[in-house]
């Protein structure tokens, strides 16, 4: 619940980002730091933004504050930056999915409670391989005590089920990946 | 005790409530719209919800959206800050409906402050000073208008019944004006506020803005914390607000603190309000109208009587009795506002972007209330505020030489700000005198043909 936990798990989400790059890339950007003695790198190219850190997570930190403390550091401060970071890439409020040009991302529509069923006993609308018609229900938020039926945009096969059944949802967060036939 | 509150708000507001909730141990949920996910509030709250698009109709406005965060995030409270829901009924009584509690004053006070003219009938019935002006319930039809100038003479002001911000209010100096102005206020009106309803108040000038904080509880006891004069002003919106004002006397200070809280006491008013007041010459005020929520010159208020209003409006929806007597409010030194908008100084206009250097002023008596920070983008979508300077000191004069030298270290770069007009402001001798009215800033830029709207940038300041 602190401040701080969404921001070390966003640093990890701006890692990832990395991977885009290439193996070997990463090796050249890795031994350049260690002849420089450099603890934290950040590059921006075409392809991406890749940040590396070298040595343990607490090592990081102390680093990164370490580079910015004539300019007012703060742990807020901290955070803002991992977070601008993966700003650019058009991500929405949980995150980046990656998607396959045939497959169509279902995000919630609204905040609310995320379920898979019209009921807590009732079969669940899909799962993980379901086909689906366009406007067949595929799962509900609940709003404000209202059953929200969320409607599939196109025919075609979930092949994912992001959110799990019955947590909190924000506006904008991804729900299933469903791939249009 | 509130165990979890909800921040209904963005921006700087956003972030004062959330200090004060830690302070208080309760925990914050902030939300926020697609354009506002690197937003400071979003960050500095225990929890954050993406709660609709960048249009404030689609999330800071919409009440579904807003509850159904509250309630699916386990809040027990909602503070609407200003702006935004802040002055809504149906927002403050649709959160008693879901079983949360409004920070601010009931549904019902709301909406009888909300309508003006109402408002107007209850102050006269109770002995407050009001502006002669439309009775009843107010005007819809140009005639009634034209019938009610005639009464009045002119100049006439005409407001929107349902009005605030500015919206919907226009001056007619004869006639002609009248009949030109008020549909297009009437326009303005209906676009802001979903209501044709106007009215008219005599338009009295040369006037000071003097208004009142008022701080009551649940079990009906008011107190008010002296006043703040916010007569610098440009088009209906303050710039710069400050306390006390510089030309009250102790005597006026008592007489229209006690109208201000016989305006709370008479309608049962409780938590934080503001009644405003027109003041002509040092001793002739009119009832304006009462802001029902915590306003954006909040801070001076609490930088002189050391009462942290935010806190204060949390304990008083928590059901807390006011810890504080009237005769025990006391009265240090003199502060000052300046508000500081992304805007270009010479146009007038708003200038949103990255601000790619940040550095706030300190030191002794300099207080910054922003949501600023180096990288972060001014989103195009919301209101151009983007901090507050708030300075404190023993008297007028060192408050003005303290904010010279604070507003001259203030660094906002990438983005265009109102701070050159602040410190051009501030050497102008009869703002150092205190002497101004509410058309202090329209006839001093008249008088300054570098800061005239569409000047040419090439000319030199």
């Amino acid at each position: 619940m602190s401040g701080n936990d969404p921001a070390r798990r966003r640093v990890a989400v701006a890692g990832r980002h990395g991977e885009q790059m290439e193996v070997r890339d990463l090796k050249a950007l890795l031994v350049l730091m260690r002849d420089y003695g450099l603890v934290e790198l950040e590059i921006e190219d075409k392809k991406g933004k890749v940040r590396l850190v070298r040595g343990s997570a607490d090592h990081a930190e102390a680093g990164s504050e370490a580079r910015v403390a004539g300019r007012a550091a703060s742990p807020i401060k901290m955070a803002i930056r991992h977070v601008e970071a993966t700003e650019e890439e058009g991500t929405k409020a949980a995150g980046r999915v990656e998607l396959a040009p045939n497959q169509k991302l279902i995000e919630s529509p609204m905040v609310g409670t995320f379920y898979r069923a019209a009921s807590p006993d009732a079969v669940p609308f899909v799962e993980e391989g379901s086909s689906v018609r366009k406007g067949q229900p595929l799962c509900i938020i609940e709003a404000m005590k209202m059953m929200n039926e969320i409607e599939s945009p196109a025919a075609g096969r979930v092949i994912r089920i992001i959110a799990e059944n019955g947590n909190p949802i924000e506006y904008g967060q991804p729900l299933m990946i469903l791939e249009v036939i | 005790m509130f165990k979890k509150l909800l921040v209904a708000n963005r921006g700087t507001i956003a972030i004062r409530i959330i200090r004060a909730c830690r302070e208080l141990g309760i925990s914050t949920v902030a939300v926020y719209s697609t354009a506002d996910k690197n937003a400071l509030h979003v960050r500095m709250a225990d929890e954050s919800v993406c709660i609709g698009p960048p249009a404030a109709e689609d999330s800071y406005l919409n009440i579904p959206a807003i509850l159904s965060a509250a309630t699916t995030f386990g809040a027990d409270a909602v503070h609407p800050g200003y702006g935004f829901l802040s002055e809504n009924g149906d927002f403050a009584e649709a959160c008693q409906r879901s079983g949360l509690n409004f920070v601010g004053p009931r549904a019902r006070h709301i909406r009888l402050m909300g309508d003006k003219p109402r408002a107007r009938r209850i102050m006269k019935r109770a002995g407050v000073p009001v502006l002669p002006g439309s009775e009843g319930t107010g005007v819809t039809e140009l005639r009634e208008a034209q019938a009610d100038a005639k009464r009045l003479g002119y100049p006439v002001l005409i407001k929107a019944a349902a009005g605030g911000g500015g919206k919907g209010m226009r001056i007619a100096r004869d006639g002609a004006e009248l009949t030109r102005l008020f549909p297009l206020a009437q326009g303005e009106a209906e676009a802001s506020f979903n209501s044709r309803k106007m009215y008219l108040e005599k338009y009295l000038e040369p006037a000071r803005h003097v208004e009142f904080q008022i701080l009551a509880d649940l079990q009906r006891n008011a107190i008010h914390l002296g006043e703040r004069d916010c007569s610098i002003q440009r088009r209906h919106q303050k710039v710069i607000e400050e306390s006390p004002c510089p030309i009250l006397t102790s005597r006026m200070r008592e007489k229209m603190g006690k109208a201000a809280v016989r305006a709370a006491e008479v309608v049962g008013y409780s938590n934080v309000g503001t009644v405003e007041f027109l003041l002509a010459g040092s001793d002739e005020f009119y009832f304006i109208e009462m802001n029902t929520r915590i306003q954006v010159e909040h801070g001076v208020t609490e930088m002189v009587t050391g009462v942290d209003l935010v806190k204060e409006s949390i304990r008083m929806a928590m059901g807390e009795r006011l810890g504080l007597k009237q005769r025990q409010v006391k009265f240090d030194g003199v502060s000052m506002e300046f508000r500081i908008y992304a805007e270009d100084p010479e146009r007038h206009v708003p200038s949103p972007g990255v601000v790619t250097n940040h550095h706030p002023p300190g030191g002794l008596g300099v207080r910054v209330e922003t949501a600023l920070y180096d990288g972060y983008r001014v989103p195009v979508h919301y209101d151009p505020l983007i901090a507050k300077l708030i300075v404190h000191a023993g008297t007028r004069a060192e408050v003005i030489a303290r904010a010279k030298a604070a507003l001259r270290e203030y660094v906002i770069d990438g983005i265009k700000t109102n701070i050159p007009l602040h410190l051009k402001i501030l050497h102008d001798p009869d703002f150092n005198r205190g002497e101004f009215t509410t058309d202090f800033l329209s006839r001093y830029e008249a008088a300054q043909p570098e800061a005239a709207p569409h000047a040419p940038v090439s000319k030199a300041s």
